[in-house]
């Protein structure tokens, strides 16, 4: 991506920050509107090749729909028509902006993903500042120094990354909710139930993102500009936040981006064990009982989602990485 | 706390230490046995399932029904001993041939938009439960194959006719889901009432006020109700400001809003946590058996090696339920001897101990079914044809009470008398076109229902097309006559007969083999009082109150 960056004519002006960002984000809402569209499609073929009869799998088990109920949904959804005029029919509504009805639940696409949308977000928003913090503290700190302290972060980072999120939400349940109160036990309701979702959710990605930091850091810290810096009179930790962090955060950013993409498909876990509302539980549902267009709503809503943060992500490059403007 | 029914004392032991619940350790909060009712107040309900459609004349779900009985009202009420009351209607007439069913309305009864509740509202709601643009997916079975119409004879007195008896009707009528809706609001919101909150409007001593998706939902008091049942047990508005439904599918969260006191009352307790609840002072755990069908096993009788009758008893006397059933519940649960439960009415009790766990038996059966020869993993072999039964397992979210485990123990009990059981895993979509098409030996479910008419459903050849739910694929002339039989009689003692034949047949004839009664374990804290539970097991708010 950062080289694609570079290749931008008016990222060749020299020093020209906020002209690069701005062809980049133009380009990249054009590449947008293409990826959304194949991953509509995508969409739309992979679930006529999941086997089953449409309606029966909308009634579900216990029902006792009569056949003349069971057509009427057959031709309200179009089922009955041929995979090529329910396809153009889909886009013909896409077009006009209309996401369409969900199958299962009854109510506009739109409707729901924007009730489900804003719980996620913050869920994400704020599991993604408790991975950046906990990472960039633990990193810094103790990278490069003090060896046990080190040892120990670097444990608590491979336990983090190798815990299921089930079941180190249970356990902070247990722990804050059960026994000590300090937080609800479930639900989306005010800040304080936001905070074990967010550790839950936040704490494997703080893992992954300590430990690329604190080996970025460390060869940053081996470079020759560390003993210039210090020559000149900067502190230890002046070099470490101000010089070698610059050199750590590429890569750091990088995969921030690719790990926010995982928090909103890890969000599903956390929000059944909270209680939370959003998008992720909306997903499993929709998936499961084959609501078509629900989840043609929901994989365009992470395809956007995913071009946003790519976009986001390059842009971040540029603003980190003076050599990147300047081609 | 009384409860009106079936309220059972847990005896069991359960063996598993469950660290959720060990951790709670005792709280304060000693219960005052107030006998007084206290108005006001709120009151918080954790429920295992969240409906995906609110609107009770279209949802065939169990949740659905429980939350919108406090929104709709019913023509009648029916008691725990299968009796029917005034409510909505003051009193009834059924003709004698039990096509025919007249109901005088009470009068003064308002929905909460001011709509006035006359025999136009009640045939506005029939009328839109049988429209196929409803697309009601149980409502309007309720109504039976054979409902003609709704005929508003004055604006107090309204007639449905049916064109064949139907004794069930009255049952049926007393359900959440031939529960009134405003006309108002179905013809404002047609097909919209799914989605819940203030569109869902009724006569009920409870308005919905809002509905966040995946959270909860919350009902508030309706001030000028006063036409509540003869079965409740005070007139007037509910004790109760503000009732919350919390949806929480994770059972260790749900369980534990309890200890936090987040939440007062929690369904669907797993049997694994019965004994840690049990073990907190502010907590009281009840445990209800749900009527209608139980965890059944049902044999397709139309597809070989089941079509075999001394297979299908071989495999029947072939499984150790009550074992079974024991370990895997920690004893909380109660095997089952009927393809109902015995809380259903028209249960016949005759049957308890009369097909014990007989594997000597079950080789006998085989042995005369020729399947003498044995393969390399000790199965029976016929023809050099393994004695192989597939029995498919549901996708993981659809399995409900560690039935999967219970399914292994089942496995290997029938692989000791040589029977090969396989269960693959499918996708929704292939387990529901292999089931409806009778493609599968065995099929398992469980059917909730105060009415012992799910025989019809279960064994009725009617029921074996397309929505059906007859999973033996048999048509059996004895039993269609039967379970017809019990739908055109209202005579309590012919219907006991009629379908204490259909119990004994059914096993008989070895197409089903009933496991486990299904249980509603319900943990309550001490402050709530009054909490009954309806006939289905539903959770009655009109009556309740907190004491703190």
């Amino acid at each position: 991506m950062a080289t694609a960056m570079r290749a931008a004519p008016a990222a060749l002006r020299p020093g020209g920050r906020s002209a690069a960002v701005a062809a980049g984000a133009g380009r990249r809402l054009a590449a947008a509107v293409a990826v959304m569209l194949g991953a509509a499609t995508v969409a739309f073929a992979a679930l006529q090749l999941v086997p089953g009869n449409p309606v029966q799998i909308l009634l579900g088990m216990n029902t006792t729909a009569s056949p003349a109920v069971q057509a009427r949904i057959r031709a309200q959804y179009g089922f009955d028509r041929p995979v090529a005029i329910q396809y153009l029919r889909y886009l013909d509504n896409l077009v006009h902006g209309d996401l369409g009805q969900s199958y299962q639940l009854q109510r506009p696409v739109s409707q729901l993903i924007s009730t489900q949308l804003g719980p996620t977000l913050q869920l994400v928003g704020a599991a993604l500042l408790v991975a950046v913090v906990l990472a960039v503290v633990s990193a810094v700190a103790t990278a490069g120094r003090w060896p046990v302290l080190r040892a120990v972060a670097t444990f608590f980072e491979l336990v983090a990354v190798s815990s299921p999120s089930y079941w180190v939400g249970i356990v902070l349940l247990t722990v804050f909710s059960f026994t000590f109160h300090l937080f609800p036990v479930a639900g989306a309701q005010n800040l304080a139930s936001l905070v074990l979702p967010a550790v839950t959710l936040g704490l494997p990605v703080a893992g992954v993102l300590g430990q690329v930091l604190r080996e970025g850091l460390e060869a940053a810290l081996d470079q020759p500009f560390v003993p210039t810096a210090r020559a000149r009179g900067v502190s230890q930790t002046g070099v470490r936040l101000r010089h070698a962090f610059r050199h750590a955060a590429v890569p750091l950013v990088t995969l921030t981006g690719w790990l926010t993409g995982s928090l909103l498909g890890g969000a599903v876990l956390v929000e059944n064990v909270f209680g939370r509302p959003g998008i992720g539980s909306l997903t499993l549902q929709a998936v499961t009982n084959k609501d078509m267009p629900l989840v043609i709503g929901l994989v365009l809503l992470s395809a956007f989602a995913f071009v946003l943060l790519s976009t986001v992500v390059d842009l971040l490059y540029l603003v980190i990485d003076p050599r990147l403007r300047t081609g | 706390m009384r409860l009106s029914r079936h309220v059972r004392p847990l005896t069991a032991a359960a063996t598993a230490a469950v660290f959720v619940l060990t951790a709670c350790g005792a709280q304060g909060g000693t219960a005052t046995s107030s006998s007084t009712p206290v108005a006001g107040g709120s009151l918080t309900y954790a429920a295992n399932t969240e409906p995906t459609c609110f609107d009770a004349h279209i949802s065939t779900q169990d949740i659905t029904g429980e939350i919108d009985r406090n929104v709709v009202d019913s023509l009648v009420s029916e008691d725990s001993d299968g009796a029917f009351h005034p409510w909505l209607a003051t009193s009834w007439d059924v003709s004698a041939d039990l096509k025919s069913y007249t109901f005088h309305l009470r009068t003064g009864v308002t929905f909460t938009d001011g709509t006035v509740f006359d025999a136009a509202a009640v045939k506005a709601n029939f009328d839109s439960i049988v429209d196929p643009a409803t697309k009601s997916q149980y409502a309007a079975s309720l109504l039976g194959p054979d409902y003609s119409g709704t005929k508003v004879v004055d604006a107090g007195t309204v007639q449905v006719t049916f064109s064949q008896p139907f004794a069930p009707f009255l049952q049926a009528a007393g359900t959440a889901y031939l529960g009134f809706y405003s006309p108002k609001a179905l013809a404002a919101s047609k097909n919209n009432l799914c989605a819940g909150g203030k569109a869902s409007v009724g006569t009920g001593p409870f308005v919905f006020t809002s509905y966040t998706k995946g959270q909860s939902a919350v009902f508030t008091k309706n001030p000028d109700y006063n036409w509540g049942p003869a079965t409740a047990k005070h007139t007037g508005a509910a004790y109760l400001d503000q009732v919350t439904f919390r949806f929480l599918p994770d059972s260790s969260t749900r369980v534990g809003t309890l200890s936090s006191g987040e939440s007062d009352v929690v369904r669907a307790v797993p049997a694994a946590q019965v004994k840690g609840l049990k073990a907190q002072s502010n907590v009281e755990v009840q445990t209800l058996s749900q009527p209608g069908g139980v965890y059944n096993l049902w044999l397709n009788t139309t597809v070989a090696p089941l079509n075999d009758q001394r297979v299908r008893e071989a495999v029947q006397r072939g499984i150790d339920v009550t074992t079974d059933v024991n370990s895997v519940y920690f004893g909380v649960y109660q095997r089952a001897w009927s393809p109902i439960s015995p809380t259903t009415p028209s249960y016949d009790a005759s049957l308890v101990g009369s097909w014990p766990y007989d594997p000597t038996l079950s080789g006998t059966l085989l042995d005369q079914a020729g399947w003498t020869g044995r393969d390399a993993d000790g199965y029976r072999t016929k023809d050099g044809k393994t004695l192989s039964i597939e029995w498919p397992l549901l996708p993981a979210e659809y399995v409900t009470d560690q039935r999967d485990t219970l399914g292994q123990a089942i496995q290997a009990d029938l692989k000791k008398i040589g029977v090969k059981i396989t269960r693959p895993q499918y996708d929704i979509g292939t387990y529901l076109t292999k089931a409806y098409g009778g493609q599968e030996g065995i099929l398992d479910s469980s059917w909730s229902r105060d009415e012992p008419d799910v025989l019809w459903l279960f064994y009725n050849s009617a029921s074996i097309s397309a929505g059906g739910q007859n999973a033996t694929f048999l048509k059996d002339p004895e039993l269609d006559k039967l379970t017809n039989a019990g739908r055109a009689t209202l005579d309590t003692a012919t219907r006991d007969q009629d379908y204490a034949q259909v119990q004994q047949r059914v096993i008989d004839l070895a197409t089903t083999v009933p496991i486990y009664n299904p249980l509603t374990v319900v943990g309550v804290s001490k402050s709530v009082q009054g909490l009954t539970f309806d006939p289905n097991d539903w959770a009655l708010f009109y009556g309740a109150w907190v004491s703190r």
